[in-house]
């Protein structure tokens, strides 16, 4: 994404213009249902299809016209802008937060960073076992909690009786090929094409598509931490920690996490961004949500039955235009900060 | 770069687009509601179902209509069933996921839920017009970008205007998504108050026969506004990482000395930074498949052309899982020999990339 080439244009538009925007969103997105209008996003309006906007008249009035199917333009846009607020931002959200831990624990551990006990593989088939309630599961958790415990004391008596190192006795957990592999298992497909055949099941509420969004955004976020992990883990301070003997839980999280997670906060507006590019593409596609949810999206997939009529572009295009536009001009503005930041106060 | 290395690539891009399958496979089928009521339920798509009145002739119906699609059958080797007591069956062979496989492995892709006809013939039929709209956008848009990103550095001194002008629009094209730019062509070029100047209606049933002179005029026509929304869509993402490659390889030792010899500053960009600046973009480029999948998913359904990406958008609403299924795993194949093939190029283009 553009977060390095910054056209001559973004610099000239103050930031607050963004900011002021994305603030008129999320406010017409919480205020939406308290709001007195005209005329509520789902009852069409039979009397006036596809109406061009009027500003006089008789009667209650569509400032900004109806689509073809009578459904009030203006409410739907206020309504499209919660649909952001409840959809794309917990989801991505949730999926930035997902990567940052995923890849982070991935780039700090990598595939022989966090040893096991052998004791730990039949303890956890065990617990397993319980919980799928397989059969016999009483006596199967049992005995195999019971091997555990023997693998766990032939160990220590092992360690103790030869002075061998106790690491030959255990399991290297592969953290980084399970999050790396897992990661490009799903950027296999492209995005919207994984949705889309995830949705050719029943239909999904806003809950299942949330999950389904954040299945596919965790990855690229999970991908940069990674990166900036593997840089972070060999910076002195990490090593500093290590010779003061934190635990090693202790120093990813306190301090190797804060500093792989720079570069995210650049990245969380395109992140938003792509996640409401999805979602208004998945409306416009008539994808997982329920027909008579408003969206952007939904509304611009009206074109076709009235090709004729602007109204039904100009306004939704042109928020999710100033949407888009503010939210990368909000990553730019982010990553300059941050650049200038890293260069020092001189 | 041994034959082995290859292999061992090969493989696990196979394995990817298996795994991947397999997932959206057991997905869709183990979901609680299951879905073949969905596609029972709509009526005159699956023939006498709908006409039958009786709901006890309505349940046979449905019943041999799931035994004929295999519907019957569970969906995995192991099953868990709900409510106590909770138990688990072992099914052997007999189950849905394995008769998928099989068939995968003698090359076949399986049978549409919806026209019962195989969803090989229906990828193919749907592949003749779906790639060589692909194969022309990717190729207009990598050789607009090359020549875009090349003019675009060829200031010497401060950006002129058209430059400005057009890093603006490139900047504001890559924050919409394609199919806001798809509905402003067609709002601008296919409108009855504005230019008609294109078709926009789709391909209709007075199609010209597949080959002939007619059906390729046809087809022209009705090309120029997907592969229009195309281009725009992927080339911002070539054009603007290639300008600042291009930037960085023009500061560089060697491209002081080819202008100290006297080349023009074209010959400099194009000669000498050029081939260094795109090695490193090789990944990039091989990368256009994705966004050119779904960038026809959308296009297609807007423009109503008869390919690759309307089959899918229409199977995936009419719950034709083996059409969905074959379609990502066909993606996920082609998406991973690309990038076996970007690392390909890598080494041919770089030896010093090899792996020892």
């Amino acid at each position: 994404m553009s977060v390095r080439w910054p056209a001559v244009f973004f610099t000239k538009v103050p930031h607050q213009l963004a900011l002021g925007w994305l603030a008129l969103v999320v406010l017409a997105g919480l205020a939406g249902p308290a709001l007195p209008l005209p005329y509520p996003p789902t009852t069409p309006d039979l009397l006036h299809i596809a109406a061009p906007p009027a500003w006089s008249g008789p009667g209650p009035l569509h400032y900004l016209g109806t689509d073809p199917t009578g459904r009030d333009v203006l409410a739907e846009l206020l309504f499209g802008a919660r649909q952001l607020l409840l959809l794309s931002l917990p989801a991505a959200v949730a999926a930035t937060l997902l990567g940052a831990l995923a890849g982070g624990a991935a780039g700090f551990w990598g595939n022989r960073g966090l040893a096991v006990p052998w004791a730990a593989v039949p303890a956890t088939i065990a617990a397993a076992w319980w919980v799928a309630e397989l059969p016999q599961r009483l006596i199967l958790a049992l005995s195999l909690f019971a091997i555990s415990i023997l693998l766990l004391k032939s160990n220590r008596w092992l360690s103790w009786r030869y002075s061998a190192s106790a690491s030959k006795a255990t399991l290297f957990f592969p953290l980084d090929s399970l999050v790396l592999g897992s990661a490009t298992l799903l950027s296999a497909v492209p995005r919207l094409v994984l949705v889309m055949a995830l949705a050719a099941g029943p239909p999904l509420g806003t809950g299942g598509l949330l999950v389904l969004l954040l299945l596919v955004a965790w990855p690229d976020a999970a991908r940069l931490v990674r990166a900036q992990m593997l840089r972070v883990r060999t910076q002195p301070f990490v090593e500093a920690a290590r010779a003061a003997g934190l635990p090693a839980g202790r120093i990813w999280w306190r301090h190797a996490l804060p500093h792989a997670c720079r570069p995210l906060w650049a990245f969380a507006p395109l992140n938003v961004a792509g996640l409401i590019g999805l979602e208004s593409t998945l409306a416009f596609l008539g994808i997982g949500l329920a027909p008579t949810a408003s969206s952007w999206g939904r509304l611009l997939s009206t074109l076709p039955q009235e090709p004729t009529a602007w109204w039904l572009v100009a306004g939704p295009g042109l928020a999710l235009l100033f949407t888009l536009l503010a939210l990368q001009h909000l990553a730019s503005w982010l990553s300059a900060k941050q650049h200038a930041e890293q260069l020092g106060p001189n | 770069m041994g034959f082995w290395w290859v292999f061992t690539r090969l493989g696990r891009a196979l394995l990817t687009a298996w795994g991947i399958a397999s997932a959206i496979f057991l997905t869709v089928h183990l979901l609680p509601a299951s879905a073949d009521e969905f596609t029972l339920g709509e009526p005159n798509e699956l023939g006498s179902a709908a006409s039958l009145r009786t709901s006890a002739s309505r349940q046979a119906a449905q019943q041999a209509l799931r035994h004929r699609l295999g519907l019957d059958e569970p969906v995995f080797y192991l099953t868990r069933t709900t409510g106590p007591p909770v138990r688990w069956q072992w099914h052997g062979r007999h189950n849905q996921y394995h008769h998928w496989l099989s068939l995968l492995l003698h090359g076949n892709l399986g049978y549409s839920y919806r026209t019962s006809q195989p969803v090989a013939a229906l990828l193919g039929a749907a592949l003749v017009y779906t790639t060589p709209l692909m194969a022309l956008a990717s190729t207009l848009a990598t050789g607009l970008a090359i020549w875009l990103a090349l003019g675009l550095v060829n200031s010497p001194t401060a950006p002129r205007r058209w430059q400005t002008v057009v890093r603006t629009l490139l900047t504001g094209i890559q924050a919409l998504p394609l199919f806001s730019l798809s509905l402003a062509l067609l709002l601008l070029l296919a409108n009855r108050d504005l230019l008609n100047v294109l078709p926009a209606d789709g391909m209709g049933a007075d199609y010209p026969p597949l080959g002939s002179m007619a059906w390729v005029v046809s087809y022209g026509t009705h090309l120029v506004l997907p592969l229009l929304s195309l281009v725009l869509a992927v080339l911002p993402q070539l054009t603007l990482p290639l300008e600042a490659a291009l930037r960085q390889e023009l500061r560089a030792d060697y491209a002081s000395t080819a202008r100290a010899k006297g080349l023009t500053s074209w010959q400099v960009a194009y000669r000498h930074a050029l081939p260094n600046a795109l090695l490193p973009l090789l990944t990039t480029f091989t990368g256009l498949l994705p966004t050119m999948v779904a960038g026809t998913v959308v296009v297609e359904v807007l423009f109503a052309l008869p390919g690759m990406g309307r089959l899918l958008a229409g199977a995936a609403a009419t719950h034709d899982y083996p059409l969905v299924i074959a379609s990502v795993l066909l993606t996920a194949a082609a998406r991973m020999l690309a990038l076996l093939l970007a690392d390909i190029l890598y080494f041919w283009t770089d030896p010093r990339l090899r792996p020892s």
